[in-house]
């Protein structure tokens, strides 16, 4: 005979409002196997604690009821009361007679009638229900960071810096990303490179960092605390090893006519080539797309300079596997495009803004590199049609963010404040320049934010048009700009020499293959989901799997690199444990029932369902069952309610336990 | 005007305009962020075709013509209600003062609006008599804007309640007020005042 107690909370007047808990609480105590039960105002509370604790020892109970709000409010509360008063926590249950009841329901009658046979069901399951053991994993204590932008270099340096290895994974021939191709940032005005070169370096030399260049990420198996990640380093045709970084290979490359795509296509690049002077490491890679040796078979001239012989054309791509706990993943951003889209993408192009075909019309990241010191003109700020200094230059904003009807709704967040920097920049560089802006809302919350914004117009006299630009067209060696100023009520009409585009932020291309990849979720734009918006920033609903910067949503850097150290906080925490425990709520296969057709294996989400083989102690195969690994089983139950042989059970939702409930109605 | 299309270039942005106003005011005109406090709070507003806002954003394009162009500058009642509650510090009604000096030196479109005849009658009167005489500004006014009969009726009121006199009283003092004209006179041939 089962000894259990139940207690009905108050929960202030939220429940006692609509439900008679003095009445439920008699209704329980009346049940077969309840020992004890009562009612108390705030069960939650310390002294409801108390007389929770109290009870247990008073009337030696061996199950607990608490009939109160929802399981995700307040189970973790409750269990861990029991557990202080020595019962096992999985053998205290909630019933919740407050979203379920007193809050759906007016007629207290009724409610209350409800409650009563909540809390009888739930009498019914504890007497049925099992002591638990929470479940513990090892962990592999080496992180995997995706993505060598400022976001995955700023959570590899904080998480190598605890003394925890890292496998920093880029895709590009250098680390670096967006960051190191920027001019200067907002809303200090450092110089870019200046910041960022350091500590590219920094993860170079780091004894903890293993990097990975020129690397994808191929297949990751596993679960928190034992991935298993295949990396795929593409041939870079150059020996890392060998190589020394002097560059007489570049030097000497007879194809000198690729457009860098560092530099937005606006400089030339050999196809052997580091993308950038400061690149980490700093090992050309052949671009076989573009090299004569490969497309003709004639050529070899790298090769034959190179002193130290590290140019191998043979070089193939190389997979290797990379054990590790927790991923970070910090893939970043690119910008749209407003050029025609092919067929099937979201995203339309701008056709009023000649679908990109005006040579003069450049984005925000072009102009990043026109402003650049060691961008391809030195830092002068030129046109790209005929190199001239252009003496007006119209900047719009929003084209593509906030615009519904070219595919995105949001707001790309970073382009108010760039576009300010640019003005400045222009100004600083052309002083009998005007600067023009035409822009819908001036979004400028952050430290010292809008007080930059501000200066760009009221000391750096830009002229901001609050409207939008209805229309670009090359007259002449013009771009007329057709736009209106809603302030004044009239239509604006510019004669520019340059006009820059923010353009949208958005998910990288293939952020989808890799979040399949990673079994992690994402929204509608293809940007990684948090585990909550605000309580789980940097959380994936994927255990062991954490986000950083812009591949999450837009961000810029100031915030990219707090989310960046916050994920590498929740690694490092992961890795302050021995071991991983985890909730006992998993799936276990009756192996003797068991006949191995794995349509649990086909089911389950998580792939947490192995095929296991039975042998005697002669090593014979006996027959081959399903295993559940419990480090990996979410605890969904989906495995259950498929089997045909009811050979796989979720511990804590039985099917003994589900049908008690249903029997006791 | 009102609505034509506004070109706008280096040429058609008259910054010299701005920073003269600019002077003129001691207010800033581009820390205006457009936020409309001051026309939400202007009396009158609803006589004005720029409301108060929309006078300092087309000074922020230099578009001089179209500010001076309009009667909004001279519908102002100077009540600095905009400069009182302005969270940018823009005195507006300082700006509108410097406005209505521009148009007035520039014999601007606006030299011919009534407003104007008002007030040069208006200083006319103070500079014979040393104080205002009501009834020939009226009078005088009446007659050169061509509007003979208005407001002849609210006249018999006036005079009842004394706030309209038939007859002059000069100030005991006119040489004083003279000399000040004379000064002001002196002070503008020498660039000293405005």
């Amino acid at each position: 005979m089962s000894r259990i107690g139940v207690f009905v909370c108050h929960c202030g007047e939220n429940i006692s409002r609509t439900v008679d808990v003095e009445k439920v609480a008699a209704a329980a105590a009346r049940l077969s196997g309840v020992a004890y039960a009562t009612d108390y105002k705030y069960m939650c509370s310390d002294p409801g604690q108390g007389l929770l604790k109290k009870a247990v020892a008073e009337h030696r109970l061996d199950g607990i009821v608490v009939a109160a709000c929802s399981p995700r409010m307040h189970e973790k509360t409750f269990r861990n009361a029991a557990k202080s008063a020595g019962l096992n926590p999985f053998l205290c249950e909630m019933a919740n007679i407050r979203e379920h009841c007193s809050w759906v329901h007016e007629d207290r009658e009724e409610a209350t009638e409800k409650a009563i046979s909540i809390v009888t069901m739930l009498v019914e399951r504890v007497k049925k229900n099992r002591k638990l053991v929470p479940i513990t994993v090892p962990i592999t204590k080496r992180s995997l960071v995706i993505g060598g932008g400022i976001a995955g270099i700023q959570a590899a340096l904080d998480i190598a810096d605890a003394g925890h290895e890292v496998v920093l994974v880029e895709r590009e021939p250098s680390i670096g990303g967006h960051m190191a191709q920027l001019s200067e940032t907002f809303p200090t005005l450092d110089c870019s490179q200046c910041i960022m070169t350091p500590k590219m370096v920094d993860v170079a030399n780091h004894p903890n960092i293993r990097l990975y260049t020129y690397s994808e990420i191929e297949n990751v198996e596993g679960y928190i605390g034992n991935f298993q990640v295949t990396v795929r380093k593409k041939a870079r045709s150059v020996d890392m090893d060998k190589c020394t970084g002097c560059g007489v290979c570049t030097a000497k490359c007879p194809q000198k006519k690729i457009p860098n795509s560092f530099d937005r296509d606006l400089g030339m690049r050999p196809a052997i080539y580091v993308p950038f002077p400061q690149a980490v490491p700093n090992t050309p890679v052949i671009d076989r797309a573009n090299c004569t040796y490969f497309k003709t078979g004639k050529c070899g001239v790298c090769q034959k300079v190179c002193g130290p012989g590290a140019v191998d054309y043979e070089q193939q791509d190389e997979l290797v596997v990379e054990p590790v706990g927790a991923i970070v993943v910090a893939t970043g951003f690119e910008l749209y495009d407003i050029g025609p889209k092919p067929a099937g993408s979201p995203y339309e192009g701008y056709g009023e803004f000649g679908y990109g075909t005006i040579p003069d019309v450049i984005d925000g990241l072009t102009f990043e590199r026109l402003a650049s010191a060691s961008g391809p003109t030195g830092g002068k700020i030129v046109r790209p049609s005929d190199g001239k200094e252009p003496k007006q230059v119209v900047f719009i904003q929003c084209v593509g963010s906030r615009a519904r009807e070219k595919g995105i709704s949001y707001c790309s967040k970073i382009c108010c404040m760039y576009t300010a920097k640019h003005t400045m920049l222009y100004h600083h560089k052309v002083h009998d320049g005007q600067a023009y802006v035409f822009f819908m809302d001036a979004r400028t919350p952050g430290k010292n934010y809008d007080e930059f914004w501000r200066r760009s117009i009221e000391e750096e006299e830009a002229v901001y048009i609050r409207g939008m630009v209805s229309r670009l067209y090359q007259k002449g060696d013009k771009v007329v700009v057709m736009g209106s100023d809603v302030l004044v009520g009239v239509q604006v009409e510019i004669e520019a020499d340059l006009v820059v585009l923010a353009t949208a932020v958005q998910a990288r291309t293939g952020a989808d293959s890799l979040a399949q990849k990673l079994g992690i979720s994402y929204d509608k734009y293809n940007f990684y989901s948090e585990a909550h918006a605000k309580l789980k920033p940097v959380e994936c609903a994927t255990a062991g799997i954490y986000l950083a910067g812009a591949c999450q949503g837009p961000k810029d850097i100031p915030d990219t690199v707090s989310q960046a150290s916050a994920a590498a906080a929740k690694v490092m925490t992961l890795f302050a444990k021995a071991e991983l425990e985890r909730e006992p709520i998993v799936a276990k296969v009756n192996e003797r029932n068991c006949v191995a057709c794995f349509y649990c294996k086909k089911v389950c989400p998580y792939g947490a369902v192995e095929e296991k083989e039975i042998r005697d102690r002669n090593g014979n195969l006996i027959r081959v069952v399903a295993y559940v690994n419990p480090g990996v089983c979410g605890g969904c139950g989906t495995c259950q309610a498929t089997c045909p042989s009811k050979s796989v059970e979720l511990d804590g939702y039985t099917d003994e336990q589900v049908i008690a409930m249903i029997d006791a109605l | 005007m009102k609505h034509a299309k506004m070109q706008l270039s280096t040429e058609t942005m008259n910054v010299g305009f701005v920073r003269k106003v600019e002077a003129l005011s001691g207010s800033s005109v581009r820390r205006c962020f457009q936020c409309g406090k001051c026309s939400a709070g202007c009396p009158m507003r609803s006589f004005m075709e720029h409301p108060p806002n929309r006078i300092v954003r087309l000074l922020q394009l230099g578009q001089y013509e179209r500010v001076l162009a309009g009667r909004s500058i001279w519908y102002c009642a100077s009540c600095e209600t905009c400069s009182t509650r302005c969270p940018n510090k823009v005195d507006l009604a300082a700006i509108m003062d410097a406005l209505r000096k521009c148009s007035w030196d520039a014999q601007g479109p606006s030299k011919e609006s009534l407003v104007q005849l008002a007030n040069r009658l208006f200083i006319d009167n103070i500079k014979t008599y040393g104080r205002q005489y009501e009834m020939r500004l009226a009078a005088v006014f009446n007659v050169k804007s061509g509007q003979f009969l208005k407001d002849l009726m609210l006249g018999p009121k006036l005079i009842t309640k004394g706030k309209l006199k038939m007859f002059h009283s000069k100030n005991k003092n006119v040489g004083e007020v003279e000399r000040i004209f004379a000064r002001i006179e002196e002070m503008r041939k020498k660039g000293e005042a405005e």
